[in-house]
């Protein structure tokens, strides 16, 4: 009776010692924080090493099973929080997160180590979500992995079978079995899928878009359906005992392609000053060779941006982070050095569910003209080749035409550095604002003046570094136009856009300088020189340039008075082109006391055209009343007339 | 005590990957049977993504490295052939003999047959007048050896997995642990196919016959 309850008692302890081996052995080889399989470095006393088979001190915990392990605090903070009755199962879950990629500075870089240190915290507290709030950011998580070790026990009834062996051989039978089962254990670990991925993750040590964590529970929420027609089963054979059996088995992922082959492409950490969709982006900078290879180059970064598609949140190397559209723009960040190729512009952290519009569009590149599929989203769509130099050629051109947008307007809604303010042409819709503003901040010393003038067509940029090279003329042209429209719809109809691009695209001017502008093969150095562009496309080209030439054709206020009184001297009478003289005098004073912002410089081209109107209806008026009443009259009162019309004319001044 | 047999899949290799494989499939089989006290190695392949482990006893990694370049010996004198390791695990009965003479009696367990098909390199056809095709028929080659050797990683580890639930079904014929230091339980030993096909097969019925357990002869 003795030995039977010795017997159930080391019995139990084998139970309770398997519970404690498969999960060191588990978490050994799915907790990134371990150390990593360093057979010549440091070791703790008794761990394993690789050339010694026989070690003069051995822990007593590695003597069980016959299986001396690396040290692994997981396993054990996890066994001393977990400890329950032999009866409960033991339900180890291998979670693969993966973190949104929303660039905090801040908060990247410490979430490496939160992560080690979440992992066992969140098994005390079994709490998962709320460390997951406590982040921050958006993780998503995927149980790649689920071990099941419990101990069934039988009936009562059933317990006293087999008990005509010694109880000695059985249990040795069963500690041998247990150990063979340990052993399996030990090899099948590393045989998962889940087992590169710890692989990657622990010996890089670069950080990583995802992150293996566990968590060890008695209870779990069975998967679902769906779940579990993703997940293979492996499934240990079970160790008799004399009162139940020893289970172990697992779900698992058959297939994280997706996280490995992410992990095959590992980036080290590295600030991304831009992200997709900011008008610090500057797709073009990623391109400097792409005159050269039509496309190749694009394709290189593009291609490696498909590797992180939005569904795997992963960060992409800061050369990528094109692509993905800004949650928010910072369009003044400091500008990253614009002469390196493909180096983005800071300040804009990759959004991950524009990488994949970027991929698509990456895929069209080659033919240009996106394709009407490459539809616009209100999100910015990553700003592949959106040509700075046209934008900024033409932008500088309107500087000639001090047209000045509120840079209010432009600052408080940036969701319209997403939207292009192009008109709804489909080859446009995947280029963006965001090149311009990368422009504007690789050239802070563009005068503010300049740029409020250039922010008017759509903050465009205000020219291209040197040293990128527009890919194509008409990505030029599509940027542009996307951007001028749609910054300012209360003052621009887009049809009138459309229409006047379209006729006015014989209007844009200066062909040479266009060359030169647009020449892909040149850097754009001086905006001011080329004046306008080659529209490419009619709609987006013509839209462009169109506009550009509005602008310069609208003359300054003071120049259309000058201009009108100039007109009016051929014409008219001397009483008539006095009176209009001072008509053309007045305004100015008119304008003053109206209060009318006409004749201001920073007045919309529309405005001032409004106001200006009604001055020469005023004008008219007076000048119709004067003749009429001259007309009326004979010579003789003429001179009185005169008087009178120059009283009458005093009395407009002091009417207006 | 049953002998055990598991006939493991047979794995198309080329010359250059016998060595990685064999490994990785001997050192699996004898770290489920190293049932003294071990201290795992973790080993990377270098030519498939697979990670095996070794019992970590320099003894064994020297025996099995011995083998197998006897086995590549072996091929290269017998090429396109296909040829069976058997890795056997064996208790040691002293066998009273005559007073004269003491007959140590080999009573195998277990029989483990690693089946190997070693395909010879295809030739590249001669060159042809047109450069373009010698050049197809090199990329043909690294396209079919790349196939070869996906398929080759995946057999490996479906041999790997045989092993595995070969080891946890069948566990009542392992003898008892011995209580003795070291990490080889049970005494082993790797029979390489001879020189002729003919006495290799004849060994085999030797010892089989030696065993002396009908069984085995299923």
């Amino acid at each position: 009776m003795a030995s039977s309850h010795s017997d159930s008692a080391k019995m139990e302890q084998i139970i309770t010692e398997f519970f404690a081996k498969s999960l060191h052995i588990i978490l050994e080889s799915r907790s990134p924080c371990i150390s990593s399989r360093n057979f010549s470095g440091e070791h703790i006393v008794s761990s394993p090493s690789s050339s010694s088979s026989s070690s003069s001190s051995v822990r007593p915990r590695d003597k069980w099973f016959n299986l001396a392990l690396r040290e692994c605090p997981e396993a054990l903070e996890n066994l001393d929080f977990w400890h329950q009755s032999n009866l409960e199962p033991m339900v180890v879950d291998v979670v693969l997160v993966k973190r949104v990629i929303n660039w905090d500075p801040a908060n990247f870089y410490p979430k490496a180590e939160l992560f080690r240190n979440l992992s066992s915290k969140e098994v005390y507290s079994n709490c998962w979500n709320s460390d997951q709030e406590e982040l921050g950011n958006g993780r998503s998580e995927k149980i790649i992995e689920r071990w099941i070790v419990q101990y069934e026990a039988r009936k009562a009834k059933d317990a006293g079978k087999g008990s005509k062996r010694s109880s000695s051989n059985v249990l040795s039978s069963i500690y041998k079995k247990s150990i063979l089962l340990l052993r399996s254990l030990y090899l099948t670990v590393r045989l998962l899928p889940a087992y590169k991925i710890f692989r990657d993750l622990n010996l890089t040590g670069q950080i990583r878009s995802f992150s293996l964590a566990h968590r060890v529970s008695s209870f779990v929420e069975p998967f679902t359906r769906r779940e579990e027609a993703e997940m293979q089963r492996f499934g240990f054979a079970p160790v008799d005992t004399s009162s139940g059996r020893l289970c172990l088995s697992v779900l698992y992922r058959s297939s994280l392609s997706d996280v490995s082959s992410e992990a095959s492409t590992p980036m080290s950490p590295q600030l991304i000053p831009d992200y997709v969709g900011s008008p610090l982006a500057d797709p073009l900078k990623r391109f400097p060779s792409l005159p050269v290879s039509r496309g190749s180059p694009s394709s290189l970064p593009f291609s490696r941006r498909h590797s992180w598609s939005f569904d795997q949140y992963r960060a992409s190397p800061p050369s990528m982070t094109f692509s993905p559209s800004p949650t928010h723009s910072e369009p003044y960040a400091s500008a990253s050095n614009p002469s390196s190729s493909r180096f983005p512009p800071p300040g804009l952290p990759p959004h991950p569910p524009e990488v994949s519009h970027a991929h698509k569009y990456n895929a069209n590149f080659d033919e240009y003209y996106p394709s009407p599929t490459f539809s616009p989203s209100p999100s910015p769509s990553p700003p592949i080749y959106v040509p700075g130099s046209r934008l900024s050629g033409a932008l500088l051109r309107s500087e000639s035409a001090p047209v000045n947008i509120p840079a209010t307007k432009f600052l408080n809604s940036p969701t319209l550095f997403k939207n292009q303010n192009l008109p709804p042409s489909p080859p446009l819709k995947g280029t963006r604002y965001g090149p311009s503003m990368a422009d504007k901040s690789m050239y802070p010393s563009r005068d503010s003046a300049t740029v409020d003038k250039m922010s008017f067509v759509g903050r465009d940029d205000i020219g291209r570094p040197s040293g990128l090279k527009i890919p194509s003329e008409s990505s030029a042209n599509i940027s542009y136009s996307r951007s001028s429209c749609r910054s300012f719809p209360d003052d621009f109809d887009e049809s009138e856009y459309t229409c006047a691009f379209d006729v006015d695209e014989d209007d844009v001017t200066d062909p040479g300088s266009r060359a030169d502008l647009f020449d892909k093969r040149r850097h754009v150095h001086d905006p001011l020189q080329s004046g306008s562009f080659m529209p490419i496309r009619k709609s987006q080209g013509a839209a462009v340039g169109a506009l550009v030439d509005m602008l310069k054709k609208a003359p300054p206020l003071h120049q259309d008075v000058s201009n009108l009184a100039t007109a009016s001297q051929g014409s008219g009478s001397e009483t008539w082109s006095n009176t209009f003289h001072e008509y053309c005098q007045t305004p100015k004073s008119i304008s003053a006391q109206d209060g009318t912002s006409s004749v201001a410089s920073s007045a919309f081209l529309v405005s001032k055209t409004t106001a200006d109107a009604l001055e020469e209806l005023k004008g008219y008026k007076e000048m119709k009343n004067l003749l009429l009443s001259q007309g009326g009259t004979s010579r003789s009162r003429s001179v009185t007339n005169h008087a009178a019309a120059v009283e009458s004319a005093d009395e407009g001044t002091v009417k207006f | 005590m049953n002998c055990e047999v598991c006939n493991l899949k047979e794995l198309e290799v080329e010359h250059y990957e016998i060595r990685e494989v064999l490994r990785c499939v001997l050192h699996t089989i004898i770290f489920h049977r190293a049932l003294g006290l071990v201290r795992p190695k973790e080993i990377d392949l270098e030519l498939f993504e697979i990670t095996y482990v070794q019992c970590g006893d320099p003894e064994v990694e020297k025996k099995i490295e011995e083998k197998i370049e006897q086995f590549i010996g072996w091929v290269e004198k017998h090429p396109n052939k296909k040829s069976q390791i058997c890795l056997s695990f064996y208790e040691v009965k002293n066998k009273h003999g005559s007073w004269f003479s003491k007959q140590i009696e080999q009573l195998h367990w277990e029989h483990w047959y690693i089946n190997l098909n070693v395909a010879q390199q295809p030739k590249v056809q001669s060159v042809k007048s047109h450069n373009s095709k010698v050049v197809d028929t090199g990329e043909n080659n690294l396209e079919d050896r790349s196939i070869r050797r996906a398929a080759l990683e995946a057999s490996l580890r479906d041999v790997l997995f045989q092993i595995i639930r070969f080891v946890n079904d069948k566990k009542e014929h392992v003898p008892p642990i011995p209580n003795r230091e070291g990490v080889i339980s049970f005494p082993y030993e790797i029979i390489l196919p001879s020189s002729s096909d003919s006495a290799f097969g004849m060994d085999m019925i030797k010892r089989m016959l030696q065993t002396g357990h009908p069984t085995m002869l299923s």
